[in-house]
């Protein structure tokens, strides 16, 4: 008995902590979303969907979705493809096995705000060590944020930087768990090393890759302050995306109900886009 | 001498109970119950704050060491004077209005607030959050374009100008012979002479921010302003690309393109700071800034603040020259408190101001006219030591040739919807579309009026 209550004493608990940090702000925030405001304090009027219908028939939000899936879709396949590949290579037998791993999970345990910061010394102009590496191989000084689409290559990388090392040691992790007879047996059978990566290593990685790239798309599609620190949503809002556009109508723009319209929307489309997932890639699959 | 452990005054309870017996009837049990009823009926009447000391809430937004030093010095100093306790809290200044903000729906307003940007003032106005300072302003003297009424009211106390310049290297002028610029090309051929390797030469001539910022907003367009452009007629309808307003703007922006040439990479990211950073390194002949950039080096640096000069924005033809305006300012909440606040404010004004000022002397840059001839102003020795400088100051309120405008001061009088320009970014994003676009000027200025047409279809 007394151990029921303490379970229901804790889940009382978080659902009190839930409701006050996360149900109460995201109610708060789709009310708003149906009012117009010039600022927090201001006398909030209520105006229905209207928020809602200047959002969808304006192409700053168009624009900026678009935005947020070419950042999230890059930055995702990359932490993907380089975290397997990272993955597979400290679950070899290397030498200071112990010392790279540590290395590896570095710019994961940094905060954003000092790798970001620490980005935009290296490629500053004249002092940053990779603009004077380009200066000295003949590529002239190079401006990293000077244009729309180098600038997006930008944040993706950096966020590639930042997250891979979390998608590398979940698919570290998974690769503990892959039977060692599997590859035995494979070898046996003559399969070239692709060939057991491809057949044996991927598919026991399915679960975990399903799991990280369900986490990564809600966190990349989110991102807030890799983009705002690195380029504020510039040049010409090439890296404007939906969190960045919010902020701005909310904060910057006198416009809080577009703001909170934005926001919801945002949530909404991911919360289809994770339904869809679940329904594609269902977790409890155990094949 | 054995110290006496006996109070002469206080009857021990050995001699109490040898005085006269104390009787307790009925009667004296009834008067003392009456007695003590009304005792608690007359103290009703006041409120447990009265019971208090009383505080009043400050929040303010100059967080550098000595200007939170002065401002709490002056809180001890009046509650030392008054009993009525100063609460200071600091917060950068760009996160005051949040704050004051939230304190406002979190039902616990701060009494006095700090504020840097004049539509936060008239959206607090319009909510009636705070109150008219008239009584305190109608004492004094103000420069031009400061206390922005508000329907014949002001709404705030601002101290400080906070205007925008060309910082130029004077040491580096001096060796070259050459003259503060006054016309377009002059700058371009000064940045040009100044431009290469060596000795007494720099790397840029200057860096002018073009991202999406307040930054762009107040350091990029006082040659704008100098050569006659202007956002709004006095109706507020947007001309900004109308007859020669939009002349003006196109020639603006060939100009800043042909500056490119003596720019550093990095100009659509480049924030605060970065153009001041570029001048104190010897990478920059020039950078736009403010006197806090002046402040910064002269106490860090002082030989190299001696060779910083400062000129106005020029225009094209050398006719007018102009600054962008920048202002900080005081208001007061609406709040129990408003009464007490309104007299420290005045307390401050006549005591503390000037000692606030010192802190940042340059910088801050007084707003009242009769503070330029105060004899506690002027016993700072920097204003002396930088006199080629403050001399400027001063010049470029008194000049009537010497243009001040901002774009979120644009337009008949103080009103969001030049706020809203501001926020919009929409003179960075002209900028943006002539530099990185390679957009026409003709063309970059009419996306620009459109946008501005945009965002202020609905105020």
């Amino acid at each position: 008995m007394g151990g029921d209550r303490t379970i229901l004493a804790l889940f009382l608990f978080g659902l009190a902590i839930t409701a006050v940090m996360i149900i109460y702000p995201a109610s708060h925030a789709i009310e708003l979303s149906f009012q117009k405001a010039e600022s927090f304090i201001s006398e909030p009027e209520w105006v229905g969907l209207d928020n809602y219908v200047r959002v969808l028939s304006d192409m700053e939000f168009w624009d900026a979705l678009r935005r947020g899936m070419v950042f999230s879709g890059w930055a995702i396949a990359l932490q993907i493809l380089l975290g397997i590949g990272f993955a597979v290579l400290l679950d070899a037998n290397l030498p200071a096995q112990r010392v790279v791993r540590a290395i590896t999970i570095l710019p994961y345990l940094l905060p954003t705000l000092i790798v970001t910061l620490l980005v935009r010394w290296m490629l500053n102009d004249p002092i940053g060590i990779i603009t004077i590496a380009f200066q000295n191989l003949g590529f002239g000084t190079v401006d990293w944020y000077g244009s729309p689409n180098l600038a997006m290559g930008m944040v993706i990388l950096v966020s590639v930087w930042i997250w891979t090392p979390f998608v590398t040691i979940s698919f570290l992790a998974g690769l503990q768990s892959v039977p060692e007879s599997l590859y035995e047996a494979a070898k046996v059978d003559g399969a070239s090393s692709w060939q057991r990566f491809w057949h044996i290593t991927l598919p026991q990685l399915r679960p975990v890759l399903t799991v990280v790239i369900l986490l990564r798309t809600i966190w990349m599609f989110n991102k807030f302050d890799i983009v705002w620190l690195l380029t504020r949503g510039g040049p010409l809002k090439a890296t404007e995306h939906l969190p960045i556009l919010a902020y701005r109508k909310a904060f910057e723009s006198f416009d809080v109900g577009m703001g909170a319209a934005i926001s919801t929307i945002s949530f909404l489309i991911l919360s289809v886009a994770v339904f869809i997932y679940f329904r594609l890639f269902p977790l409890d699959q155990k094949d | 001498m054995p110290k006496s452990t006996k109070n002469p005054t206080r009857k021990s309870p050995q001699d109490l109970s040898s005085g006269p017996k104390l009787t307790t009837s009925r009667r004296t049990v009834i008067k003392g119950l009456g007695a003590t009823a009304g005792a608690a009926a007359v103290s009703l009447h006041a409120p447990f704050v009265h019971a208090q000391q009383k505080t009043i809430r400050f929040l303010n937004g100059e967080p550098t060491v000595e200007s939170v030093r002065a401002m709490k010095f002056a809180a001890a100093q009046y509650e030392k004077e008054t009993g009525v306790k100063v609460q200071m809290d600091t917060v950068p200044a760009g996160k005051a209005f949040n704050k004051l903000q939230a304190s406002l729906k979190g039902g616990r307003p701060y009494d006095i607030g700090t504020l840097f940007f004049i539509g936060d003032v008239l959206i607090l106005a319009a909510e009636k959050k705070i109150v008219p300072l008239n009584e305190i302003t109608k004492k004094y003297t103000w420069g031009p374009k400061i206390l922005f009424p508000v329907d014949g009211n002001h709404y705030w106390y601002p101290y400080d100008y906070n205007l925008c310049w060309i910082n130029y290297r004077r040491d580096l002028y001096e060796k070259a012979g050459l003259q503060p610029a006054t016309t377009w090309n002059q700058l371009l051929e000064n940045m040009a002479a100044l431009k290469g390797k060596g000795d007494g030469m720099t790397d840029n001539g200057i860096l002018q921010p073009i991202s999406s910022s307040s930054a762009t907003n107040y350091l990029t367009f006082g040659y704008m302003w100098a050569q006659g452009a202007k956002i709004f007629d006095d109706k507020w309808n947007v001309v900004f690309d109308k007859g020669d307003v939009k002349k003006a703007a196109m020639d603006y922006l060939d100009f800043v393109e042909q500056m490119t040439e003596y720019m550093p990479t990095g100009i659509s990211q480049a924030e605060w700071g970065v153009g001041m950073r570029g001048l104190r390194s010897g990478q920059l002949s020039h950078a736009p800034g403010t006197g806090r950039a002046i402040d910064v080096i002269r106490t860090t640096d002082p030989k190299l603040a001696q060779k910083i000069g400062v000129f106005p924005f020029p225009d094209s033809a050398g006719k007018n020259v102009a600054v962008n305006h920048g202002y900080d300012g005081w208001v007061v909440f609406d709040t129990p408190q408003t009464e007490e606040a309104m007299k420290f404010m005045q307390w401050f004004s006549d005591e503390q101001l000037i000692n606030f000022l010192h802190t940042s002397v340059v910088h801050y840059q007084p707003t009242r006219m009769d503070i330029y001839e105060d004899a506690r102003w002027l016993a700072h020795p920097a204003l002396e030591d930088y006199k080629h400088i403050t001399e400027w100051q001063k010049r470029f309120l008194t000049d009537e040739n010497v243009i001040i405008r901002s774009i979120d001061t644009e337009g008949p009088y103080a009103d969001l919807r030049a706020g809203k320009v501001f926020r919009s970014y929409a003179l960075p994003e002209m900028l943006q579309n002539k530099i990185i676009k390679k957009m026409s000027s003709s063309e970059a200025v009419d996306v620009a009026a459109a946008k501005m047409r945009e965002v202020i279809k609905n105020s």
